[in-house]
């Protein structure tokens, strides 16, 4: 879209009117989309004796950190956080390279072969890998890959690809095809010309990339679940999902636990969310 | 020349490719392989039994049930998530005020991962919510998760709260990108806002729709994080879910080959559902 046709539209936007009927139906929506995050963060600082005795919605009289601090040693905190964060920030750190050459070469070399490649990596997003879990377990099993922090991060490369191929080929007809030519006549290799001219125009794309896919890295359970399972390698997510099972009638602390886990989540969306929203919206819009 | 070009670029697409091939395609492969097997996953012997494994399929109870179960799940998030979030976006876009503080309340529970969202939901279902039968006098059954009549429902918004939201942000996007002088040109000619919204609107946010059902319907179909933490597959087995009864049958029950052809009908179902719906909603599509 022209930068002519946005303001046009901009105008248009600013000149409705909203009805009040409207913001107060909107209010009510809202309101109850954020009343559990209220009872997750209400349940998280109540006492024992808070629980059983008081109404759940009761707000604590003070604001006890004790069930953060079981939580944290429940959950094996030093050791599950930094699991995680480990593995998210390594598969999206080589996602985002692969990916950005991946996409470049599809979209740059007319070659039939680039085209298969092409749809060949969409089928990972019409297949999800969860629907594989079985034979993915097989493979990595073979493979000796479970049970190994390398195998875990190179399944959520593996199964992170399509989708990150998919969006960063969007991307490129961003990316001017003059200057890449005019480096290729002054000699310049194609790895040259993509990390010293390509790559720094893909700066937005790839701040989307990451955050998307750090996102799904995060919150994932079904492969850490089965990928991993001595203590020392296990994710935030396998730990808080056993909590839940051991801890079904003293529950504070699983809440304690899920503000923990939620938390690096919300702020990195909450900071970065107007890449999150372009890289959720790639081809829901023309132009 | 033309040649070492090509030879450079496919440098730059092999390590993905193959991580790619080894992590995804060949696990495909894989699960056709071994649905032809009566492997229990463990021991050396892979006996071939041909088709006997899906012909047994078709007699299972437990996995007609299963299909059931996540078929309905899927028609009902489908229809659901994709009616709340069209008519969220247009509330939001009808420039309301504080647009965005609605937008990120609406969008923050997809954040949260499912099993987070399936255990909030027990709790909310089971403590929190009778509470406020309490406080109102009214007697609401809100213990949806424990009658094999209500599982589905609970699930369904369970689901609805945490993806709503998500979508939403994608048709918010999509009705933003409506050239307003479309609903102008309609209004000379006489349209009405109901008119305008199905005329002009709807074939505008082709696109966002065809990425949203899709989305919807292959999230649904896959479901299993949810159920872990709060339904267990049940009361009884009302709630398991294709994927579930897989996991219930090839690795707590030991038949791995069977489990593989349950996977096979469901990749199956997957490439159907999507192929169906990309040339189905493509031609509805507007090109300006």
């Amino acid at each position: 879209m022209t930068g002519k046709k946005k303001e046009k539209l901009r105008e248009e936007v600013s000149t409705k009117k909203g009805n009040p009927a409207v913001q107060a139906a909107m209010t009510l929506v809202a309101a109850m989309y954020i009343f559990p995050l209220f009872v997750i963060g209400n349940y998280s600082f109540k006492t024992k004796k808070e629980l059983y005795l008081e109404s759940p919605l009761a707000l604590p009289k003070s604001l006890n950190l004790d069930n953060y601090v079981k939580a944290f040693d429940k959950l094996n905190m030093q050791t599950t956080f930094i699991n995680t964060l480990a593995y998210t920030a390594v598969s999206v750190f080589v996602l985002a390279i692969l990916c950005g050459v991946t996409a470049w070469a599809i979209a740059r070399c007319k070659h039939k072969f680039f085209k298969f490649c092409y749809v060949y990596f969409i089928v990972g997003i019409l297949i999800p890998y969860q629907a594989l879990f079985l034979p993915i377990y097989t493979i990595g099993y073979k493979l000796n890959l479970t049970n190994t922090r390398y195998g875990i991060v190179f399944m959520y490369i593996a199964t992170g690809i399509s989708f990150g191929v998919f969006l960063m080929t969007s991307f490129m007809s961003t990316v001017p095809i003059e200057l890449e030519e005019s480096a290729r006549i002054d000699g310049c290799s194609v790895y040259r010309t993509y990390f010293t001219i390509v790559l720094p125009l893909l700066k937005p794309a790839m701040a989307t990339l990451i955050i998307m896919q750090a996102f799904q890295i995060w919150n994932d359970y079904l492969l850490a679940s089965l990928y991993v399972s001595k203590k020392q390698l296990k994710t935030l997510t396998v730990a808080i999902s056993s909590l839940f099972s051991a801890q079904s009638s003293d529950y504070t602390t699983a809440m304690a636990a899920i503000v923990i886990s939620v938390l690096p989540i919300a702020i990195l969306f909450m900071s970065l969310q107007k890449y999150f929203i372009k890289g959720m919206t790639v081809g829901a819009v023309k132009g | 020349m033309e040649k070492k070009l090509f030879r450079q670029y496919l440098v730059l697409v092999i390590p993905g490719f193959i991580i790619f091939t080894i992590g995804l395609i060949i696990p495909l492969f894989l699960s056709l392989r071994y649905s032809v097997t009566s492997w229990d996953g463990m021991s050396a012997e892979k006996a071939f039994v041909g088709l006997k494994n899906y012909i047994e399929l078709f007699h299972d109870k437990e996995f007609i049930d299963a299909w059931w179960f996540t078929i309905k799940f899927t028609i009902g998030n489908t229809i659901i998530q994709n009616v709340l979030a069209l008519l969220f976006a247009v509330a939001l876009d009808s420039g309301i005020r504080a647009q965005k503080i609605y937008r990120t309340a609406l969008f923050v529970p997809c954040l949260i991962s499912a099993i987070i969202v399936g255990f909030i939901w027990l709790k909310m279902f089971s403590n929190v919510l009778p509470e406020i039968n309490e406080w109102l006098g009214t007697n609401f059954n809100f213990l949806l998760f424990g009658d094999s009549k209500t599982v589905l429902g609970g699930l369904l918004i369970a689901n609805n709260w945490q993806w709503v939201g998500y979508w939403m942000l994608i048709y918010l996007a999509g009705l933003q990108s409506v050239p307003g002088d479309l609903h102008e040109a309609a209004k000379v000619d006489g349209a009405n806002a109901v008119q305008r919204f199905f005329h002009v609107t709807i074939p505008m946010l082709a696109p966002a729709i065809t990425i949203c059902v899709v989305g919807i319907t292959t999230g649904s179909l896959k479901v299993y994080d949810l159920l872990v933490s709060s339904t267990k597959g049940g009361p009884g087995r009302a709630s398991t879910s294709i994927i579930y009864q897989t996991y219930t049958t090839a690795i707590n029950g030991r038949r791995y080959g069977y489990g593989s052809a349950m996977t096979v009908t469901l990749v199956v179902v997957l490439l159907m559902v999507a192929m169906i719906q990309v040339k189905g909603l493509r031609k509805k599509e507007v090109q300006v």
